[in-house]
């Protein structure tokens, strides 16, 4: 077997060293009636790396991909341009196949690569610190929830109902099993009605959790819920599903959130079917340890150099076990040197580029839209919702695009139950070029 | 390793020094060892209300984390800021500017030693 | 020390080169990435809330972003570069055809909530994962979707909770956790609002029946155990512990973090385990990337299949779908299916082995784990003498006596070119030190580990062990001032 490195002679020269007959005598310990028949498992033949390759191929061929057609899918999961520079710096062995940097003086690669992720993700935040990641958007979103009842030591938590649906049902299923109330509130459009949120706060509210650019694309000013959350000396949790867009609007900081939190997939992450993406978690310097996961600190080294350790570790599972912050262990490493690489490449002016790009793209599209089809009003950065006559004409419009190569948006339903099977959910990164945009609306023509 | 006289000293490695209606509580020389360079305490909140043998405050190391118990009932009436800044101080003065906290005494004590029973207890 | 050890111990004080911190580069580079896309308007209502100061990202030219990062990964010790025998981390090789196979576009470039029609090719490659790990877990009904493994023991938890209302036993919320256990496992409990009582070790350092025996009540959600343990024994009263805990009306939830000993060779579900994760990214060879990311599926049995969490990949006549809704769910741990690159990458691992070669993972990894406890026994303390499953347990009793801890023997190996092994865990030994060699090591690499151990205990009994105290001198790096960085946290470079 290639991974496999003894020969025969190895393991009967290892064997003899032990002092055991054979292999089978090292498994003395495990009851016999446990003993399973070698080759006995449903699993499939062996295949040699060829055969590997090839079922892969087929497999992925089988997929439609963006590579080659035209995706505006959004709701939390982009296609943003990757540089190749990206994927080469995470394939170096030296990054993808180290452990955790619990050994310093052998990780201070991964340890400065984090350090710069956590600088870079807080300036673009607009906040003070971030951490080393949490999995994803969903969980960070949780984790925000769970921090901010440790910071105020009250526990009811607020969720506008224009957060991610899938944020929400996260969210709501780690609080389900804790004490402290969970009270979402309705919207009556496709946008965040500050004035709901705001009445819904009490004296008990730990948080409030509001997602900006919302779930719809809905771009709006927090002043309002920041004041109010200072009244009610709650926390202002601010998620948000694609971080490209603080390179052209206001940060979350700037608008005053104790917490942001959300995915940083579009920073240089593929869309992968889901994952592995980033979660990203930032908050106040203040409340630094109450940080759920691992962080990274600048330190020096006996010789007085420069150098970087995991820190406050003391907040993490494997010390304070069932007090800890959160019971995170791994985390997505590996994500953070490819957004780090990737805002490395790009810098100020690169990351303004694509969300200009990705912006004006919705703005073209909407700006042309058939007086059939209607989107929802206000500001937007690179997401609306499109609306229909009906279900039909959508599902119309939906085959008539499929067949142009054209991925025209997410059934709204398909994210959001219950809501009338009409609707799209439409987004548009730097990826869409003015054709693919020209070739859309030819496709909503058609298809009235 | 210092056990000073005036104090009084519980099972967990607290001292309190009692003043009139006040006590003043800290971590021993012995805790202080035991848990290494010390980089962050927790501090209570000015106000509370603390029973014997309450957890009041957290002493953190770069690799351990402990709770520190309240010696002796009473409400919280000064805690020492000076440790947010430099919590080093509770490994280099643990009896003197290493207190934690200060409180008007209340109804209640856990059970308190002397500093020779707690030489002996140590010694245990 | 032997004579020549040039080539035995790998590391030198060779060119490593001095790389600041992006924010230190003297110039300011324009962005060198051109962009696609549509250069035009933004509409006036999004142009009200323009961002006023830029964030102050300093961007690289392609050719400097490069230099940059390759530099600092080689301030890195990878599995790659060499020998890493974290215990409980399972740090094999990671092929690099799962590295190839999987950044094929039509797996990288796809999108969650695009049609399931057009999807097909990914969900059958993850539908037959799925079968796999419950074949091999002996637990057949498996969710991808834990993102590592806490969050497959949170997942867990959670449908043995749920197990646990259904029938009425909605008082049951204590779960017993060995001392000996990962400190993920109380800490998912408390997540899953439950409350956790330890128990002692035996002398042995397995499980202690009367010890459990006494803890198991009316009250007793389930036990979380490792097997093989962290001390690396296999808990051979398996079966008797799996029947006292369902006597009293409990569930066993197994931490898969030690399945790298049993794969193809036992089935955890067979010994009476209601609940496995198992972390992809320690049996499976998924890279661990510097802390993630991983991956944490579950598999279980039929008690617990109906409250496995959603989106569910199933299979309906000859179309995979993902069943976004069933009543009985414990719901969404994650916001999707799951890390899916990472579990395709499992999927490649356990096709290369296949049916006829699984047994060999485990074969191999616990015969390397025993060769070096053999070897290294009688030199250094071992705490539960016997055999050993996949990891082997050392401490540093002998080397104390001449001053020396398990942190001088950890910073010693990486002078001598070796990852050091888990250091200070499990917490039931002092000093613990804990070995795990895996599968994919060869003789030659263990040999040379062993013979840097007993070099060290060479060290420690001539007593000359200044080399040990000052060690690491040969990293970019030497000994990092945790204090420091505990005491007052710098986690950003200053604006």
């Amino acid at each position: 077997m290639r991974f496999l490195p003894h020969t025969d002679s190895d393991r009967r020269a290892m064997l003899d060293t032990i002092g055991v007959s054979g292999i089978g005598d090292l498994f003395a310990d495990i009851p016999s009636e446990f003993h399973i028949e070698k080759g006995s498992l449903a699993i499939a033949d062996a295949l040699p790396e060829a055969g590997i390759v090839r079922k892969f191929t087929r497999a992925a061929e089988q997929n439609r991909n963006a590579t080659n057609t035209r995706y505006f899918l959004g709701g939390g999961t982009y296609h943003h341009f990757v540089p190749a520079v990206v994927d080469y710096v995470i394939s170096r062995g030296e990054f993808l196949t180290a452990y955790t940097p619990y050994q310093p003086e052998i990780s201070q690669g991964t340890l400065q690569a984090l350090f710069e992720f956590q600088t870079m993700i807080a300036r673009l935040t607009g906040m003070d610190v971030s951490n080393a990641s949490m999995y994803e958007a969903a969980t960070a979103t949780a984790e925000a929830a769970l921090m901010a009842r440790r910071v105020t030591r009250k526990s009811r938590v607020v969720m506008a109902g224009s957060v991610n649906p899938r944020y929400r049902a996260v969210t709501a299923n780690y609080l389900s099993r804790l004490d402290g109330e969970y009270t979402q509130v309705d919207m009556g459009a496709f946008g965040t009605d500050l004035d709901r949120v705001i009445a819904a706060i009490d004296a008990q509210t730990a948080c409030v959790i509001v997602q900006y650019p919302d779930f719809y694309g809905s771009v709006y000013d927090l002043a309002e819920l920041r004041a109010a959350c200072d009244a009610a000396k709650c926390l202002m949790v601010v998620a948000f599903s694609d971080i490209s867009a603080f390179a052209l609007i206001e940060s979350p900081g700037a608008m005053g959130a104790d917490i942001a939190v959300g995915s940083g997939q579009s920073l240089g992450i593929p869309m992968g079917f889901g994952g592995p993406h980033l979660g990203l978690f930032t908050c106040k310097q203040k409340y630094v340890r109450q940080l759920p996961g691992r962080v990274c600190g600048m330190t020096t080294d006996v010789n007085g150099k420069r150098g970087f350790v995991l820190t406050l570790s003391t907040r993490e599972q494997h010390i304070r076990r069932e007090k800890a912050t959160s019971n995170i262990c791994s985390n997505q490493g590996l994500m953070c040197t490819a957004a780090a690489t990737y805002m490395t490449l790009m810098g100020d002016a690169g990351l303004a580029t694509v969300a200009r790009h990705s912006a004006a793209a919705l703005h073209s599209l909407v700006s042309r839209l058939p007086a059939h089809v209607t989107a929802a009003t206000g500001a937007r950065y690179n997401e609306t919702v499109l609306s229909f006559v009906d279900h039909a004409a959508r599902q119309r419009f939906l085959a008539a695009a499929s067949a142009d190569d054209i991925f025209a948006g997410i059934p709204l339903e398909q994210i959001e139950a219950g809501v009338e099977a009409r609707h799209l959910l439409v987004a548009t990164t730097e990826m869409v070029e003015e054709s693919d945009i020209s070739d859309y609306l030819a496709a909503l023509e058609v298809s009235l | 390793m210092t056990i000073p006289a005036d104090l009084k000293y519980t099972k967990e490695h607290e001292w309190v020094r009692i003043d009139g209606d006040t006590a003043t509580f800290g971590i021993t020389d012995h805790a202080q060892e035991a848990l290494g360079d010390i980089v962050f305490v927790e501090l209570p909140e000015i106000g509370r209300t603390l029973e014997a043998g309450e957890a009041y405050a957290v002493v953190e190391s770069v690799k351990a984390v402990s709770d520190v118990y309240a010696p002796v009932a009473g409400d919280v009436v000064e805690v020492n800021e000076a440790l947010e800044g430099e919590p080093e101080l509770v490994n280099t003065d643990p009896y003197g500017a290493g207190w934690i906290a200060r409180v008007t005494i209340g109804e209640g004590a856990a059970e308190l030693m002397s500093d020779d029973e707690y030489t002996t207890f140590l010694e245990e | 020390m032997s004579a020549d050890t040039t080539f035995k111990y790998s590391a030198t004080a060779g060119i490593q080169h001095e790389e600041p911190l992006l924010f230190e580069h003297a110039h300011e580079a324009p962005s060198s990435i051109s962009l696609p896309g549509v250069d035009g308007e933004i509409s006036d209502a999004l142009n009200h809330f323009a961002r006023k100061d830029a964030a102050g990202i300093p961007g690289l030219s392609e050719p400097e972003a490069v230099r940059h990062f390759v530099r600092m990964s080689q301030w890195n010790h990878g599995i790659e570069t060499g020998f890493y025998p974290l215990g409980s981390c399972t740090m094999k090789y990671n092929p690099r055809v799962n590295e190839q196979v999987v950044r094929l576009p039509g797996l990288a470039h796809i999108h969650p909530d695009q049609p399931e029609a057009t999807a097909q090719g990914v969900l059958a490659l993850l539908y037959e994962l799925q079968g796999w790990l419950g074949e091999i877990a002996g637990l057949p009904y498996v969710t991808l979707q834990p993102a590592a493994g806490a969050h497959g023991e949170l997942a867990g938890l959670m449908m043995i909770r749920a197990a646990l209302d259904a029938r009425g036993d909605t008082h049951r919320r204590k779960v017993l956790v060995p001392d000996s256990a990962h400190g993920t496992n109380p800490a998912s409990a408390a997540l899953c609002g439950m409350h956790t009582v330890e128990l002692k070790s035996g002398a042995d350092g397995r499980i202690d029946l009367d010890e459990l025996k006494a803890h198991l009540d009316a009250d007793t959600a389930a036990l979380m155990m490792t097997n093989p343990n962290t001390a690396g024994a296999f808990e051979s009263d398996i079966k008797e512990i799996c029947r006292l805990v369902h006597e009293a009306g409990a569930l066993v939830y197994g931490d898969g973090a030690n399945l790298n000993a049993l794969v193809g060779v036992a089935r955890p579900g067979d010994m009476g385990i209601d609940c496995l994760h198992i972390n992809v990214h320690k049996t499976f060879s998924t890279p661990h990337g510097g802390g993630g990311p991983g991956g944490g599926p579950v598999a279980v049995n039929e008690t617990l299949a109906p409250f496995l969490p959603v989106p569910r990949i199933e299979k309906q006549g000859d179309t995979y779908v993902l069943l976004q809704h069933a009543d009985t769910s414990v719901g969404p741990v994650l916001g999707s299916v799951g890390q899916i690159g990472v579990l395709l990458r499992a999927h490649a691992y356990i096709s290369a082995f296949g049916r006829q070669h699984l047994h060999s993972i485990a074969e191999d990894a616990v015969l390397n784990a025993n060769y070096v406890l053999r070897r290294l026994q009688g030199r250094y303390h071992v705490p539960f003498p016997g055999l050993c499953k996949h990891e082997c347990l050392l401490t540093d009793e002998v080397q104390e006596r001449h001053g020396v801890k398990t942190l001088d023997i950890a910073k010693r190996l990486i002078d001598l070119g070796f990852h050091p092994m888990t250091v200070y865990f499990p917490l039931i030994v002092h000093g613990a030190m804990l070995i795990e060699p895996t599968e994919t090591e060869s003789r030659e690499t263990l040999d040379a580990f062993c013979d840097a151990m007993l070099d060290i205990a060479d060290v420690c009994e001539a007593g000359d062990t200044d080399i040990l105290h000052e060690a690491p001198v040969k990293p970019f790096r030497r000994r990092l001032d945790e204090t420091q960085a505990a005491r007052k946290p710098v986690l950003v470079w200053p604006a």
